[in-house]
């Protein structure tokens, strides 16, 4: 027998998260739905008719990425975290750990699960933004790749937040301390360019803004950064990240005892 | 003794500053139903554990049918079924896609004529698509003895399968663990009813503080002791250990 990888396992893995946040729809898809809308009547149409252009670009159409990323961020952690914690707790973490899938196996159907939720949600939050600004797509290219890339990042980090937590508590520090402020801070609102400095300095180190600018770069062709700034971040997050995961699960950290 | 399924040797699991399997050798025969008893928390559950890959042993070797657990474990995970002790269910699904993914997970090709016969096997087809949630704890965990069956695994771990289990129920799972084992499965037990341990097992070991206090022939066993009940040879083994 062969030790080889386990293709049908993987597979299994990818489509049981799929299914797990698809049976929950109303929860995982629709919500941050009308969460993101409200942000648009708000932001976008009630405040942003006061506002002037920012970076040549209205201001509804300024924050449709941030908006979007916020969306797909949030949606990536939080279907790896819930579902690899709620197995935890549930004690279905045992059929995972006794089947043949190897760490890389697992951290890839997590992480892809998570990055089709996200590009729902991202999609979605774009079609709202159609009706309420018209379509935007500037560079196909780019908008796909920081999806992409943004998704997969915060899936692994839920999954390493759920590794590592041990109680519901832990779970919301790093959404609720850390991604929040730093989503926040990074430019979905406004360009750092308004900023005074300290701040425009400051706000450069943190690495949401690039994401953001990004997306907007993908989406508007307009950015505070150079986007390739952002792919360099992107690529070097990334690979951190997939090490990291690996090696965590590979170790069995937090998970076999 | 025939084939080796299970091949343990110098296996020690420690914790922080507690050291609950203490060099470990034990090696146990294809088609074997063998039953590892031992007060609680002596060991028996983490040596299991340190097999089916919930817990990595501290040192030693593990072999299952002569691959080593740790170095080949998708192979060995693919020989090897677990029916853990705690019950544990997934809300999100019904009693027939569990076992579905379970298959899938283990690397088989998920087949729902299977699965309808294994719900069949253990009287759940009448709750194929029922919410797991809505389960009797008795049916859950004959759900979870399902699950462990869906690879047809060579070597079956049953970690105190009968606990909090009803009389009719136990009976027809150890019904359905000679089935197994006429099949050629080989079955490692743990249980606190001894008297099934007496009854099922072909060779009994005994556990206590991480190591093995005896590991004989069920026959053999009872005769060196006069043929007494196995529950007074325990307790009887399990003190002399203690004092010694």
């Amino acid at each position: 027998m062969s030790e080889g990888w386990n293709p049908v396992g993987l597979r299994t893995l990818f489509l049981k998260e799929v299914r797990r946040f698809t049976k929950v729809w109303l929860q995982t898809v629709l919500s941050p739905l009308v969460t993101t809308s409200l942000y648009f009547l708000v932001f976008g149409v009630a405040l942003g008719s006061r506002l002037r252009e920012v970076d040549g670009v209205r201001y509804i159409e300024f924050v449709v990425p941030g908006l979007m990323m916020l969306a797909m961020i949030n949606n990536a952690f939080l279907n790896t975290s819930s579902s690899l914690f709620q197995s935890k707790i549930n004690g279905t973490i045992v059929d995972l750990l006794v089947s043949p899938l190897g760490a890389w196996e697992i951290v890839a159907a997590y992480t892809a699960a998570a990055m089709l939720r996200a590009t729902v949600v991202g999609a979605l939050v774009w079609c709202v933004a159609a009706a309420f600004a018209g379509p935007m797509m500037s560079s196909l290219g780019w908008t796909i790749l920081f999806g992409a890339a943004v998704s997969a990042c915060f899936a692994m980090l839920g999954l390493l937040a759920a590794i590592f937590a041990t109680k519901f508590d832990h779970l919301a520090v790093f959404p609720n301390f850390v991604l929040t402020p730093l989503t926040f801070l990074g430019g979905v609102f406004y360009s750092v360019d308004m900023l005074p400095e300290p701040w425009q300095t400051l706000s450069r180190l943190n690495p949401i803004l690039y994401l953001v600018n990004g997306l907007r770069h993908g989406l508007l062709g307009v950015s505070d950064v150079s986007p390739w700034w952002g792919a360099l971040a992107m690529t070097a997050l990334l690979s951190a990240l997939a090490a990291v995961s690996v090696t965590v699960v590979a170790r069995g950290t937090r998970l076999r005892d | 003794m025939t084939a080796r399924a299970l091949e343990l040797r110098g296996v020690t699991k420690r914790f922080d500053g507690l050291t609950a399997v203490d060099h470990v050798d034990l090696d146990v025969g294809e088609g074997e139903i063998f039953a590892l008893l031992g007060p609680n928390g002596a060991g028996k559950t983490t040596l299991i554990h340190c097999v089916t890959g919930l817990a990595v042993p501290t040192s030693g070797t593990l072999r299952v049918f002569g691959h080593d657990v740790v170095r080949e474990f998708r192979t060995t995970r693919r020989l090897v079924g677990l029916v853990p002790q705690e019950i544990g269910f997934d809300p999100f699904f019904t009693p027939h896609e569990s076992l579905m993914i379970q298959m899938g997970l283990m690397g088989v090709p998920p087949d729902a004529r299977k699965a309808d016969a294994l719900l069949s096997t253990f009287a759940l087809a009448s709750h194929r698509d029922a919410p797991t949630r809505q389960l009797s704890g008795g049916m859950k965990r004959r759900l979870l003895v399902a699950k462990a069956l869906v690879h047809d695994p060579k070597l079956l771990f049953l970690d105190e399968p009968t606990a909090g289990v009803d009389v009719e129920l136990r009976k027809e799972l150890w019904k359905e663990v000679r089935r197994l084992r006429e099949q050629g499965t080989t079955i490692i037990l743990t249980t606190h009813y001894l008297e099934e341990a007496e009854e099922l097992a072909d060779r009994i070991a005994i556990i206590h503080r991480g190591r093995l206090v005896v590991v004989e022939g069920r026959d053999e066993l009872l005769a060196r002791h006069d043929h007494a009940r196995l529950e007074d040879i325990f307790v009887r083994l399990i003190r002399s250990a203690e004092a010694g």
